[in-house]
């Protein structure tokens, strides 16, 4: 086949940047290509098209005033010079869409948002096809590229020493939560009607009175209502007959974190469309965070449900229809670690195909209400059916943000390496990117951004190779309720994590600081975008950080050694934990009470 | 034709600058902008007054979740 010959025509005083960039993209695929000086007139421009026989004539031209009338000026002339018998025009550039392309009399337009490989397709004679074209990326494993190998060894022996004490400690214990988790599991592999309903009265005589009036007469708490059939068949039919076009990918390069986002308005079925909306922005993975209130209750409620409230509802139908609605690539994490229902969240999770869950023994029961006690026992088993699952889970380090100082934090979240390590699951360290309350007062980060934050992440691999995924969200207590600040702050905290080296982060909206309503597509696109455009300008460069970096660094680390110290002498994780070790009542941690004396002998 | 206010997702977010003598009167108006665009109550996300008026991002929710979604059922 004869190669095409196409006029490259920059219709413009001075900027032939765009259609300079385009010549050298034809020309690579075989295209035999001619470009024109930008300050050429329209006479000129006819006079050299019709010199020659071209295929294409492709102008490259921003829409501004009057340039529609020199347009269609132009193709009058090109008609009139007998040009467009032997040669389609094309027109390219901002504020240019195909059909104002198609007003003026071109035979095809592209706006900036084309890529070039629909233009080559365009002029190969081929169109492509974008409703088939999907997300076309891979899932990916975090913890794959990482051996936890500890580098230090003594806050390896001290961890060992930590985490074989629970483990013996939580042995002989059980709660209503562990037992509630294996009546679940049964409960979705049961047969029958009659063997279900069995396992359900069994499984409501562990429960609140409020999750068993669900059960029982099918009353909801706080406004909860099932999900109708016809609402799941308008879904389905939504999501079949909508598809991504343009796949996005935030990421710059291979070596760049993978981005999370949260799900959790209160209804799945905005969730789904949040989600689909996000995943053909790059969204690698979202989260899926449930209401505050399911943490005080023992046991969950069961089915489609939705409800106008925060966080979507923990239940195998929910997880599922969340699972079977996103692109098989994308990761979905839930969260287990808050309350009473524990081990039963991973049952949920794992037997709906989540890839990961969120699991802290300390944090579950310092920043969120659960009795240490209670959240050991329950956790042990949470990671045990975690790795049983093949779930890596994930350990947030949220405590920073009740005033608990970084070291503690960290110290917590290795304790939970060492326990899963144990237990062959898979951790992943989860460090806050925060303006938290203990940094504020100590004015850790008045100077910068970047020192603090680096050097915990710096800590942490000094002592451990282990995936690090920075949350939750990246920029915590830096986000304003203006717009472009909190899509800055996402997106130099984005570059930081892409610069250190990080596996993935978890990133907020523009409207995450606006806390009185629930959260839009819009401002979720406004922050995936932010951290794209942060992604972008590192590259694979690196900030540079000052000599406060490293003394925080060696203080931290000093500090979670300290800490684990402590942690160690102590009984067990329980008691480190209700004496203060692990974040005090000073600091501003307190010791949850969801499950107090509900732990018993097996 | 259908209405297009009920092909919106969620959300209706508008950012402009009001003129107005204090922070107060600026939130007031915002709120009010809200309702001459037959927009209804609207949510005062962010505002701040700097002497000359105040630069506002107000929200009016479509559909909260939980509502039934008519862009879903078209």
């Amino acid at each position: 086949m004869m190669a095409k010959k196409i006029l490259c025509v920059p219709l413009d005083p001075v900027h032939d940047v765009g259609i300079k960039i385009i010549r050298a993209e034809l020309d690579k695929n075989g295209f035999i290509t001619e470009l024109l000086s930008p300050d050429l007139s329209v006479h000129e421009i006819i006079k050299k098209a019709a010199s020659r026989q071209y295929d294409f004539i492709l102008v490259s031209r921003t829409l501004g005033y009057g340039v529609a009338e020199l347009l269609a000026s132009f193709i009058d002339q090109l008609d009139a010079a007998g040009i467009r018998e032997k040669s389609k025009v094309v027109i390219g550039g901002k504020a240019i869409t195909p059909q104002l392309a198609a007003e003026l009399g071109f035979d095809k337009g592209f706006d900036e948002h084309s890529t070039i490989e629909e233009l080559i397709a365009y002029l190969n004679g081929s169109e492509i096809n974008f409703k088939s074209s999907g997300i076309n990326r891979c899932k990916k494993d975090i913890s794959a590229d990482h051996a936890y190998k500890f580098f230090d060894k003594e806050v390896e022996k001290l961890l060992n020493q930590i985490a074989d004490k629970l483990l013996l400690f939580v042995k002989d214990k059980t709660t209503p939560g562990v037992e509630r988790a294996k009546i679940r599991r049964e409960i979705i592999h049961s047969g029958s009607t009659d063997s279900r309903k069995k396992l359900v009265k069994k499984y409501i005589e562990l429960c609140d009175a409020v999750i068993v009036k669900s059960y029982s007469d099918n009353q909801f708490p706080l406004a909860v209502r099932r999900i109708s059939e016809s609402e799941i068949t308008s879904l389905k039919k939504f999501l079949s007959e909508k598809n991504p076009i343009h796949s996005r990918k935030i990421q710059h390069n291979e070596h760049q974190p993978l981005v999370f986002k949260f799900l959790g308005s209160g209804c799945p079925m905005m969730d789904i469309v949040h989600g689909k909306i996000c995943e053909r922005s790059g969204i690698n993975g979202f989260l899926i965070i449930n209401p505050s209130w399911e943490a005080r209750y023992e046991g969950l409620l069961d089915g489609l449900l939705t409800h106008q409230n925060d966080g979507t509802i923990t239940s195998f139908g929910n997880i599922k229809l969340i699972r079977d609605s996103l692109d098989k690539s994308t990761l979905l994490t839930v969260r287990a670690h808050r309350g009473l229902n524990t081990p039963e969240t991973i049952v949920l999770a794992g037997e709906a195909g989540a890839d990961l869950t969120k699991i802290n023994l300390v944090y579950g029961a310092l920043g969120a209400g659960t009795d240490p006690l209670r959240l050991a026992v329950d956790g042990i088993e949470a990671i045990k059916l975690a790795a049983e699952y093949k779930m890596p889970f994930d350990i947030p380090g949220n405590d920073e943000l009740s005033g608990v100082p970084a070291w503690k934090t960290l110290a917590g979240l290795l304790i939970n390496v060492m326990i899963g390590l144990k237990l062959n699951a898979k951790p992943v360290l989860k460090p806050l990117f925060c303006y938290g309350p203990h940094i504020v007062i100590n004015k850790l980060m008045s100077e910068n951004y970047i020192d603090y934050n680096a050097a915990k992440i710096a800590a942490l691999k000094n002592i451990v190779d282990a995936p690090i995924w920075p949350g939750e969200p990246i920029a915590f207590m830096t986000q304003t309720e203006d717009r472009v600040q909190s899509a800055n702050s996402t997106s130099y905290h984005a570059a930081l994590a892409a610069g250190i080296g990080v596996d993935a982060i978890t990133i907020a909206s523009t409207d995450e600081a606006y806390s009185r309503g629930p959260i839009s597509v819009s401002s979720r696109l406004d922050s995936i975008h932010a951290a794209a455009d942060g992604f972008n300008f590192m590259g694979n460069s690196k900030f540079s950080t000052t000599s406060n970096f490293e003394l925080y660094t060696e203080m931290i680390q000093q500090k979670i050694k300290d800490i684990l110290r402590t942690a160690a002498s102590k009984d067990n994780l329980p008691e480190a934990i209700y004496d203060g070790v692990l974040g005090s009542k000073a600091d501003g941690a307190y010791p949850g009470k969801f499950g107090l004396n509900t732990v018993a002998k097996k | 034709m259908d209405n297009a206010i009920s092909h919106v997702l969620d959300t209706i977010d508008i950012e402009t600058y009001i003129i107005c003598k204090d922070a107060d009167e600026g939130k007031n108006l915002a709120m009010q902008l809200g309702h001459e665009m037959n927009l209804g109550n609207v949510d005062v996300m962010y505002s701040e007054f700097d002497g000359y008026g105040v630069r506002v991002r107000i929200r009016k929710y479509v559909y909260k979740p939980g509502d039934k979604y008519l862009w879903m059922e078209k």
